[in-house]
C-alpha cells in the first residue's frame, strides 16, 4: 500500500520539479511584461501552456534522437535551436518514419519491374533512362 | 433455388479475362490519378510564358545528399557564403540516410534566411519562379509503397511545352513534363519552400503563413534579424492586426519606442479586440512617460476577457499605484 503510493508521489515530485524548471525556457517573457509575438501567435492558435511544455520536452527528445541517428553531438545543439516548436514536436513524435529526402533506390527486382512500368507511364520518375 | 446455367465456361478463361480487365482498370485508375495538372486561367495571364533562373548555381548530389545540395543552391543564390560540405553536418541525418523537412527549414534559418513553405499548388510554384525565387520541392520519385524521397530545386518552367526545369540529383536544368513532375510532387503533399532574405516576401504567401514563418525565424534568430521582415510584411498587409502587433514588438526590442507605439496603434485600430496589442501599447506608452494614454490602453486590455486579462489587470494596477 505504501510502496505504490511512494512511487506515485516520487513520480509526481519529479514531474513537478522538471516542469517547474521549464516554463522559463518555454516562454522567455521579456522583463518588461510585454506579450511576445510567439506567445500571442501560440495563444491565437489555442495552444495552452501544456503544449509549450510539451515543445520543450520535445526538443530534449529530438536532441537524443539525433545523437542516436549518428549526428555529430557538437552540431546537435545548433540544429535543435533552429527548429520551431511545431517542427521540434513533429520530429520528436516521428523522426523514424518521416520522409527523409535521399533519392536512392534500394528496391527489390519485383519492385524494379513495377517501377519501370510506372516510370514509362509517367507516374513515377525513378530511372532516368526511361525518359 | 436458382437455375444453374447449362453451358458453363471453363473457370480459367473467366479468371484470365477478369485478370486482364482488372489490370487494365488498375492502369486506367493510376493514369487517371496522374492526369495533367490544371492551371488557373489567372495564373496563365499573370506569369511569363517561360522562365529560367539560370543564375541559380548547381551542385550535383553525392550519396543521399540531395538535401544539402538543394540548400546550397538556394542559399548561394541568395548570397549566403556556404557550400555542400558545410551544410551536410547541419542538415543530414546519417541514421535516416537523408534529410528531414523540418531540418531543411531550420538550416535555412541558421543562415539568416527565412524559409517560407508555400501553398502546394502548381500555380503557386510558377508564380514564385516568375517572381525570381527558386523553389525547393520535395518529390517522391517512386510509388507510396516504396518511397524514394528527393529534394530538387525548381528554377524555371515553360508554359507552352508544359515543362518544369529543375536542378535535380546529378542533372542541372533537368526538364520534367508537368504531368510526371506533378505526380511525383503530389506524393510529398506538394511540399515546397522558398528561402528569402529578411525583408523579401514570397509572391504568393498569405498573412497567416507569413506570420508563422517570420515568427519562427524571430524565435531562432532574434528580433533584430527579423525586423526587416516584419516591416515588409506590414507593408503588404497594413490592416492586419497581428502583423502590426509583431512589428511593434520587433521595433520595441530594437529600442524604437515611438515606432513600436505607432505599430501597436495600427494593430488596435485594425482589431480593437486584440488584447495583447492594447497591453503592449500601454506598457510602451508607460515606458515613454505618457501615463494617461498608457492608463487608457491598459484599461482596454484589462476589459477584454481571455488569456491576457489577468496580466493586463496587474499592469494597470501597477501603473495606478505609481506616484504621479
Amino acid at each position: 500500500m505504501i510502496k505504490p503510493l511512494r512511487r506515485t508521489l516520487s513520480l509526481l515530485l519529479i514531474a513537478a520539479l522538471v516542469l517547474g524548471s521549464l516554463p522559463v525556457a518555454a516562454a522567455p517573457a521579456p522583463a518588461d511584461g510585454m506579450v511576445t509575438t510567439q506567445d500571442a501567435l501560440a495563444a491565437e492558435r489555442a495552444q495552452g501552456d501544456r503544449e509549450r511544455i510539451h515543445a520543450v520536452l520535445a526538443r530534449e527528445d529530438v536532441r537524443e534522437q539525433l545523437v542516436a541517428q549518428g549526428v555529430d553531438p557538437a552540431e546537435v545543439e545548433a540544429r535543435v535551436a533552429a527548429l520551431s516548436d511545431a517542427e521540434a514536436a513533429q520530429m520528436a513524435d516521428r523522426l523514424d518514419e518521416m520522409p527523409a529526402g535521399a533519392s536512392v533506390v534500394g528496391a527489390l527486382f519485383a519492385v524494379f519491374v513495377i517501377l519501370l512500368v510506372t516510370d514509362i507511364l509517367g507516374l513515377t520518375n525513378v530511372y532516368p533512362f526511361t525518359r | 433455388m436458382t437455375d444453374c446455367p447449362k453451358r458453363q465456361r471453363p473457370p480459367t478463361r473467366n479468371a484470365r479475362l477478369a485478370g486482364v480487365l482488372a489490370l487494365g482498370l488498375a492502369l486506367l485508375l493510376l493514369a487517371g490519378c496522374a492526369s495533367a495538372p490544371r492551371l488557373d486561367e489567372s495564373t496563365r495571364q499573370a506569369v511569363a510564358p517561360r522562365v529560367l533562373l539560370d543564375e541559380v548555381p548547381f551542385h550535383g548530389q553525392r550519396d543521399y545528399q540531395c538535401g544539402p545540395a538543394s540548400l546550397a543552391m538556394v542559399l548561394q543564390h541568395d548570397g549566403v557564403a556556404t557550400d555542400v560540405d558545410a551544410l551536410i553536418p547541419q542538415v543530414f541525418t546519417p541514421g535516416r540516410e537523408g534529410s528531414v523537412q523540418p531540418e531543411m527549414l531550420a538550416t535555412v534559418r541558421r543562415h539568416d534566411r527565412i524559409p517560407f513553405v508555400i501553398e502546394g499548388r502548381l500555380d503557386t510554384l510558377l508564380r514564385e519562379l516568375d517572381a525570381g525565387h527558386p523553389v525547393v520541392v520535395m518529390q517522391n520519385l517512386s510509388l507510396p509503397a516504396w518511397p524514394v524521397w528527393h529534394y530538387a530545386v525548381a528554377i524555371g518552367y515553360d508554359l507552352g511545352a508544359e515543362q518544369m526545369i529543375l536542378h535535380s540529383g546529378m542533372e542541372p536544368a533537368r526538364v520534367e513534363a508537368f504531368r510526371p513532375f506533378d505526380a511525383t510532387w503530389a506524393r510529398s503533399g506538394r511540399w515546397a519552400f522558398v528561402a528569402l532574405s529578411p525583408g523579401e516576401l514570397p509572391a504568393t504567401i498569405d498573412a497567416e503563413a507569413a506570420l508563422q514563418a517570420i515568427g519562427d525565424f524571430e524565435a531562432a534568430r532574434g528580433a533584430a534579424a527579423a525586423l526587416p521582415a516584419w516591416e515588409a510584411l506590414a507593408g503588404r498587409f497594413p490592416a492586419h492586426a497581428m502583423v502590426q502587433f509583431a512589428l511593434g514588438n520587433a521595433r520595441h526590442a530594437q529600442g524604437d519606442g515611438e515606432g513600436a507605439i505607432a505599430a501597436y496603434r495600427a494593430a488596435v485600430s485594425a482589431d480593437d479586440r486584440l488584447a495583447p496589442a492594447w497591453l503592449n501599447l500601454g506598457l510602451a506608452l508607460a515606458g515613454a512617460g505618457r501615463r494617461d494614454e498608457a492608463q487608457d490602453a491598459l484599461s482596454r486590455a484589462a476589459a477584454l476577457p481571455g488569456r491576457w486579462q489577468a496580466r493586463s489587470r496587474e499592469a494597470l494596477e501597477r501603473l495606478e499605484e505609481e506616484p504621479r
